[in-house]
């Protein structure tokens, strides 16, 4: 099996502790995975803001790069449904990495399926879930539809020995970030980060964690806005701690 | 960078009790929703069901629709078809005139909002009594609705006991009580049923295989603009119709739990033909949605059964409220609707939307709501409406991003970018001195 | 063209292909073990109060429920002590004032407490404009949901049926729930 690492451009350049912490834990569960150089950006915030066919060429490229591995694992749950959701339609021949493209949490509990302990980190922990991962990826129930319960970043999370893990009221309300959204409705962008960082904080968590970094940037923002004092963490650096 | 619906949004949002409260109440109508969804084991199983029996329809309409009026003019109705809202309008009056009304009392139908019928007929010299207390609290008010559901939710009892003191239905000066209020409205509007000769109803749901249709109403005032006036007038769009009551049952048992929370709404009524010594008109209007229907990424909308469950749920609609949204109806159904309605008049609500997808998610008929709004933004291009600014973000990242030299350069430069502050830009970045493109070389050596 | 002819024309114009209608017979839609006991339970829940008419006669059960009554309004034959019938009055006006009108209910419905009323009277606004609602409902004809109730359904010699669920109540000022919006404050339902 062999996992080409896609790292997406906003934690190439701001958040590379997370690309670190994802080649490391790859690594130490005996997963053949290769950076593959000339990656830059999957495409999704020109798409979103509604210009799709500026991501064609990126999407293009991507394809070209990671068609050949078994799996294309991303630290980032938006990249990863975007390449899912959106590929098939923008690379007008057959898409490969379309059905290969997994978030790295997702990879890792249905994949990989390791077994703890899986280092300490003993600290409590909020889970923010992120609403590409619920709602396209299947990370977690919705909480909108009776279906049976379930949460894969909580179960990879309770790998780590002393760790104590809780979730928020109205535990998967969107932040807010939404890319552009957060420029062009600055104003509901910052009411819903507020609100989101306030409920993460009641729950008595020292650290807000989840499978990707822009939602944890934009709730950090607002915790300073506010003088919240609590920490931010991706999962996949949680669980490389101690390894 | 803003537009119509983020300036509006950001007024909204400068009273932080008021939107604390707004969210907090619709957040708790979607609890509601839960609860109800968590009490039906088959509510998925239903969700499906209610989908496909839409498509279904929606992909034998026209013989849904001859099938529905053929029964419905077998039972003594008088069919009429309007082609657009100028036409509906028209046929409404002329069914009017004829019979000498001077008064027409109605319950609620977004369908009349959407052909602005009150005014026309109003212009016409036909008072026009809206029954259902919220909505004739906004038509007292001189308002529009904020909410297809709870169109007067935006204003407090406060507003509402000075309203009612000023048009002389309440009597008992500085008693705002809820409950005193409704009475004195019941009093006014029982005088106002007694004294139409008119009574003009909406329509849930019109079903084909007998001709009838059902309306569905908590206050009762349906049957009651029905029960004293003997002339009935029922609008009803071409989308709302369905095959039978097998399929009936689906829909009646997820839209008050969808929209409100509660199992059922107190009436479910169906209406099949004139009174003794009355007369039923049903007008089925079109108003642009058999062009809707071959609009392959758009056809799913018309499945709305308009329970309002969308911008219950929508974190958006809570935190900016109706009227920040050009069209009569707001929240992720809203910003549909009014794109197909006037791509032109309505893109501006295309940014009221995080593409989180809970819409898609509490919709009782599965319409992807949100879907359709990246797929709007993608038109807008088309439009020539999308924002300048947007599209010189976008083509910035774009060079950037297809370019591996200017992006290596970029991203080397980025650290720069910490002494920028935070006003300028909207979100925390600090960007580490190595990004990890230059971090690998030394993980692969390990 | 008639506008009938041109929206039929564009409809089918515009028509997706086929989707099949969906199987429905197997929806696995919620069942009691004791459809009576739910249906108490849910109607009770919606405002309406729920009583059984045991030995009593419908007019000693009326009085007892509300003595103050003067004008009660019916068509049903065991009713004697009705005061206005709405199969008699000249105008649907002439039931306003009423404090308790008495109708027949066909079956009741577990899920959600709604009980079918076809129409039996000339002015279906007894119904709705008098301030008490007491329905007689035969309290072994309790289906459990909404699909049984489709099923069962019929009209009687007028074209109207309904079903309802408790009182008339509506929240639309300021969120705050009200009983009796436009028509009727209180629902009895009389198991016979």
């Amino acid at each position: 099996m062999r996992v080409g690492l896609f790292i997406p451009c906003y934690v190439d350049a701001a958040f590379p502790q997370i690309g670190v912490a994802s080649w490391k834990v790859l690594r130490h569960l005996g997963i053949d995975v290769t950076y593959p150089k000339g990656q830059t950006c999957c495409g999704q915030p020109m798409a979103n803001g509604g210009f799709e066919n500026k991501a064609v060429p990126l999407a293009v490229k991507f394809e070209k790069l990671f068609r050949d591995y078994d799996y294309v694992v991303t630290p980032s749950v938006s990249c990863a449904a975007f390449v899912r959701v959106n590929y098939p339609n923008l690379v007008k021949e057959e898409c490969l990495t379309a059905s290969k493209a997994m978030d790295i949490v997702e990879f890792l509990h249905d994949v990989v399926k390791p077994v703890g302990p899986l280092g300490s980190f003993p600290y409590k922990v909020s889970i923010h879930n992120s609403c590409h991962g619920v709602r396209e990826l299947g990370l977690s129930s919705p909480s909108e539809c009776n279906i049976p319960q379930f949460n894969k970043i909580k179960d990879l999370l309770l790998l780590k020995e002393g760790i104590k893990v809780v979730e928020p009221e109205r535990k998967d309300e969107c932040c807010g970030f939404g890319g552009l959204f957060s420029m062009e409705e600055k104003a509901v962008s910052e009411q819903m980060g507020a609100d989101k960082i306030r409920r993460h904080a009641a729950t008595g968590a020292q650290i807000v964690t989840g499978p990707d970094a822009s939602c944890l940037m934009h709730l950090s923002a607002s915790a300073k806005r506010l003088g919240i004092n609590i920490g931010f963490k991706h999962v996949v650096e949680i669980l490389a701690e101690g390894l | 960078m803003s537009t119509a619906h983020s300036k509006k949004a950001s007024a909204f949002l400068k009273n932080k009790d008021y939107t604390a409260w707004h969210d907090g109440t619709f957040w708790s109508v979607r609890e509601k929703r839960d609860r109800m969804a968590a009490g039906l084991p088959e509510w998925e199983q239903l969700r499906d069901k209610a989908s496909a029996i839409k498509r279904h329809t929606l992909s034998h309409l026209a013989d849904y629709l001859e099938e529905f009026a053929s029964n419905a003019e077998k039972n003594g109705v008088i069919v009429h078809w309007a082609a657009d809202a100028g036409e509906f309008n028209a046929i409404v009056l002329e069914i009017l005139r004829a019979h000498g009304v001077r008064k027409m009392v109605k319950s609620k139908s977004m369908l009349t909002e959407e052909c602005g019928m009150n005014p026309f007929l109003e212009a016409h010299g036909i008072e026009v009594v809206e029954t259902d207390l919220g909505e004739r609290i906004i038509q007292l008010k001189g308002q529009k609705p904020s909410h297809i559901v709870m169109p007067a939710i935006h204003l407090s009892h406060d507003d509402v006991g000075r309203l009612f003191e000023e048009k002389g239905i309440s009597d008992d000066i500085g008693n705002h009580d809820p409950t005193y209020l409704t009475w004195r409205a019941r009093l006014s509007l029982r005088g106002e049923f007694l004294s139409a000769e008119a009574g003009m109803t909406g329509a849930n749901f019109g079903i084909a295989s007998t001709g009838d249709i059902v309306v569905c109403t908590n206050e009762g005032n349906a049957d009651m603009s029905t029960s004293c006036p003997k002339l009935h007038i029922a609008a009803i769009g071409l989308e709302k119709i369905i095959p039978n009551y097998d399929s009936l049952a689906v829909f009646q048992r997820m839209l008050c739990r969808a929209g409100t929370g509660q199992p059922t709404t107190t009436y479910t009524s169906h209406f099949r033909g004139p009174r003794p010594g009355g007369e039923m008109h049903i007008v089925l209007v079109d108003n642009g949605r058999s062009s809707w229907l071959s609009d392959e990424d758009h056809r799913e909308t018309l499945k709305c059964i308009r329970c309002g469950s969308c911008m219950n749920t929508c974190p958006v609609y809570r935190r900016s409220g109706g009227f920040s949204y050009s069209y009569f109806i707001p929240g992720p159904i809203g910003i549909n609707l009014g794109m197909l309605r006037s791509p032109k008049d309505h893109s501006g609500n295309l940014s009221a939307c995080t593409l989180c997808l809970s819409c898609q998610s509490v919709c009782p008929v599965k319409v992807n709501l949100g879907d359709q709004i990246y797929r709007w933004r993608q038109q807008l291009r088309d439009f020539g409406t999308y924002n300048m600014g947007k599209k010189m973000l976008s083509d910035t990242l774009s060079l950037g991003y297809g370019n591996k030299g200017l992006y290596d350069t970029a991203t080397a430069l980025f650290p720069a970018a910490n002494i920028i502050p935070e006003s300028v830009i909207p979100f925390r970045l600090r960007f580490p001195k190595k990004p990890f493109h230059s971090l690998i070389k030394e993980l692969e050596d390990e | 063209m008639s506008s009938r002819e041109d929206i039929l024309a564009r409809c089918r114009a515009a028509e997706p292909e086929n989707y099949e209608m969906p199987v429905l017979d197997d929806i696995q839609a919620i069942k009691y073990n004791d459809t009576q006991k739910q249906f108490i339970s849910m109607s009770e829940a919606v405002g309406g109060k729920v009583v059984l008419l045991e030995e009593r006669s419908v007019d000693e059960l009326v009085r007892e429920l509300f003595p103050q009554a003067s004008q009660i309004a019916s068509n049903l034959p065991e009713v004697t002590i009705a005061t206005l019938n709405p199969d008699i009055v000249q105008e649907a006006g002439d039931l306003d004032g009423t404090d308790v009108g008495i109708i027949r209910g066909s079956f009741g419905v577990a899920e959600n407490g709604c009980i079918w009323i076809p129409q039996t009277m000339k002015e279906k606004a007894v119904c709705f404009i008098s301030e008490n609602l007491v329905i007689l409902l035969p309290k072994d004809r309790i289906v459990n949901n909404m699909h049984e109730a489709y099923r069962e359904i019929e009209f009687g010699p007028y074209p109207y049926g309904t079903f309802i669920s408790g009182p008339s109540k509506t929240a639309d000022i300021a969120q705050v729930l009200v009983m009796g919006a436009q028509a009727a404050r209180s629902v009895t339902v009389v198991l016979v």
